[in-house]
């Protein structure tokens, strides 16, 4: 058995090592770093899903905490990194998701004894499906969010008949990057969607009613709208290029805010640092 | 230095193309244009002979320039008076640091182009062919070769584009990444419209539709690209499947405005579209651009980024020849430590030679002795002399090393050791 303890500190170094050589990799042009970078990532992700599979829910008695809830968050970013980077052959995306994995990681050190208890019998499907839906979600848009920023600066550059010059011009064609937010966005909307309902249904036997004002879930439907917008727009009415790209931006950024603002100072059914 | 290094050429700077033509050495081997015969004071001889330059490589002995001269004016039925006022003439280090840099591409027409390397390379192999190089010339050449590889390597004197077509190409790529399953529509038939569509064909665009006025004209252009003609008013409906748009007809109004892509755009389910008009005046409304997912480069755009790619590898080509130069002082170590080289082999012989005399010396004196006893003789005595000669050798390469006053510590140690047998 391989307990959290002793797991975390190889995943976090290998972590680190794969961010390291994916930016140096990026930034010196250099394919073996690159490379690298990416098969270390393949490594920490295996690495990860073994600490899951074999002890990381044995520190979690009580339920989640924010520590455990930025690990897990960390293990999705990287698994979506993965499948884009099978699935469009690009690895940018997975160069980035590795950092942002590894600074998830990091964070989530600080944090993994403030555990919000739940109810037993909530435990399994709360992680399969609120939880495992939302997250997945969350680490598309991460993947897509990064592919969206690339998009905006290149296709900006091109636009504006400005060079692009050094490790730049290494980056993906705009139109695979456009690609991949399409790919994340119609994958992500569907499980988002999932992740939300499933919530609702839970929170009637856990806090009395399924809408309470709750600052998160207030939060969460205002992303979910914005995210069917983009959506609706990009299945029906063709949406590619700039308008995806700044919708995908605006709802990571929300994400993000609800994650890091909302789950911890707010007043919420969420909060990750009571006792 | 026993022997020298010699270059003699004229290139694009110093003679226009009709007497590069006419003093153009077509093959090194062939007997009518024999060149450089190893013969008289030449030992090893290169040429290279392109459309851009002419040059003449040898290492030799004497008025090697000279030689180098007679043979390639007498090659072309010429005096040297003919070929003297476009001529340059370079000697040892300088020699060297010209080849490197001709190598590199820094003293090509286009800088950084790789064309020069792969031409160096086969007048190399023809050289080697014909028995025509030696020490010197195979490792000078095999230097030049890596000395080009870390110039490529290092700095980005042979990065982007520099010529219209390549840039309209490159920008194809950095939208549409692959350029496979797309398709291209020339409109008009321009030379350099017709260069571009060559370049995307040869990056592996999928498809070629050619919409010319003259639809004949339009007919042979798309033989010509194993394309598909289409007459010129299905123009708009062709717009819905192509991605690729290169225009270059005569018109003086815009062939292509931004209200009739709007409504291709819908149809296409806002692919992406790049237009490149290489017409003047320009035959696309410049408002395109303005529609998203729709890219439009003139030909002004693209020769501001030619201009650019230009003056960056020219910024590039000073970080190059500080690495030529680097590489020019390791050869010239290498050079000198050859000039050394003869010197240490006869003191060595010399200390060999001697030892061999006293050994026999003492033997005869001794009488009857053992072979165990000679063995020990032998091996002491070797031994005295290599240690003897241990440090005239340090000093030597110490000498090469430096390279200041190599020639003069040579020039000491044959005297003091006498190795060129002058009686005094």
């Amino acid at each position: 058995m391989i307990s959290p303890e002793c797991a975390t500190l190889p995943t976090l170094l290998l972590c680190s090592v794969s961010s390291i050589a994916g930016i140096v990799g990026m930034l010196a042009r250099s394919v073996f770093l690159r490379r690298l970078g990416v098969w270390l990532a393949v490594a920490v992700f295996i690495s990860q899903s073994l600490m899951l599979m074999l002890g990381f829910h044995k520190a979690l008695p009580g339920g989640l905490s924010l520590g455990a809830y930025l690990q897990l968050f960390a293990w999705f970013v990287l698994l979506c990194g993965l499948i884009v980077w099978r699935k469009i052959k690009q690895e940018t995306p997975l160069l980035f998701a590795a950092p942002l994995c590894l600074m998830l990681f990091a964070m989530s050190m600080s944090f993994l004894d403030a555990a919000v208890p739940l109810p037993a019998s909530l435990k399994v499907p709360f992680y399969a499906l609120h939880i495992g839906a939302l997250f997945l979600s969350l680490g598309l848009l991460a993947i897509a969010f990064f592919a969206a920023l690339l998009f905006l600066f290149l296709e900006g550059r091109i636009k504006s008949k400005q060079r692009t010059q050094g490790f730049w011009q290494d980056m993906p064609a705009i139109v695979l990057l456009d690609k991949t937010n399409a790919l994340t966005v119609l994958t992500a909307f569907p499980l988002y969607t999932l992740g939300i309902v499933s919530g609702l249904l839970w929170a009637k036997p856990v806090f009395g009613a399924s809408m309470t004002g709750d600052p998160k879930e207030v939060v969460s439907v205002v992303i979910w709208l914005i995210f069917a917008v983009l959506f609706h727009n990009r299945l029906v009415n063709n949406w590619k290029g700039r308008k995806p790209a700044r919708f995908v931006v605006l709802i990571f950024l929300l994400c993000l805010f609800s994650i890091v603002v909302v789950n911890t100072v707010m007043n919420t059914n969420h909060a990750f640092l009571r006792g | 230095m026993e022997s020298d290094i010699y270059l003699v050429g004229l290139n694009h700077r110093t003679a226009g193309v009709d007497v590069r033509e006419r003093f153009a050495l077509a093959d090194h081997c062939d007997q009518e244009h024999w060149a450089l015969p190893c013969e008289g004071g030449i030992h090893e001889s290169i040429i290279l002979s392109t459309c851009n330059r002419v040059e003449l490589l040898a290492t030799g002995q004497g008025d090697v320039a000279g030689q180098m001269l007679n043979c390639w004016a007498n090659a072309r039925g010429a005096g040297i008076e003919d070929l003297q006022p476009y001529i340059y003439i370079h000697k040892s280090l300088e020699a060297v640091r010209h080849i490197f840099s001709v190598a590199s591409s820094l003293d090509s027409m286009v800088l950084g182009e790789s064309q020069i390397l792969g031409q160096l390379k086969t007048a190399y192999r023809k050289a080697v062919a014909c028995r025509a190089t030696g020490v010197i010339l195979n490792r000078l050449l095999h230097k030049a070769f890596f000395v080009a590889k870390r110039v490529r390597t290092e700095t980005a004197v042979a990065s982007n584009a520099v010529s219209i077509s390549y840039a309209a190409v490159e920008l194809a790529k950095r939208i549409f990444g692959d350029m496979h399953a797309h398709k291209v529509l020339l409109v008009g038939a321009g030379e350099m419209a017709e260069l571009a569509a060559a370049h995307l064909l040869q990056n592996g665009i999928d498809e070629i539709f050619v919409a010319n006025r003259t639809f004949s004209r339009g007919q042979q252009l798309a033989e010509q690209f194993h394309g598909h003609a289409v007459p010129f008013d299905k123009l708009t409906e062709l717009l819905t499947t192509v991605d690729i748009i290169i225009t270059s007809t005569g018109a003086a109004a815009p062939v292509i405005r931004a209200r009739d892509i709007r409504a291709v755009l819908k149809t296409r389910k806002n692919r992406p579209m790049f237009f490149i008009d290489i017409a003047v005046p320009r035959d696309i409304d410049p408002d395109v651009n303005a529609l998203d997912n729709v890219y439009l480069y003139d030909i002004d755009d693209l020769k501001e980024i030619v201009e650019e790619n230009l003056a960056n590898r020219r910024d590039e080509a000073n970080k190059a020849k500080k690495i030529v130069n680097e590489e020019v002082n390791f050869f010239a170590k290498w050079l000198t430590g050859l000039d050394a080289q003869p010197t240490i082999v006869a003191l060595i012989q010399r200390g060999e030679q001697i030892a061999q005399e006293e050994i026999s010396r003492t033997l005869r004196r001794i009488g009857d002795h053992d072979p165990k006893h000679r063995a020990a003789l032998e091996a002491m005595a070797g031994a005295l002399a290599r240690k003897f000669n241990h440090d005239p050798i340090m000093f030597l390469k110490r000498g090469s090393m430096s390279q200041e006053g190599s020639s003069a510590r040579i020039s000491m140690i044959r005297e003091i050791f006498n190795i060129d047998n002058i009686s005094v």
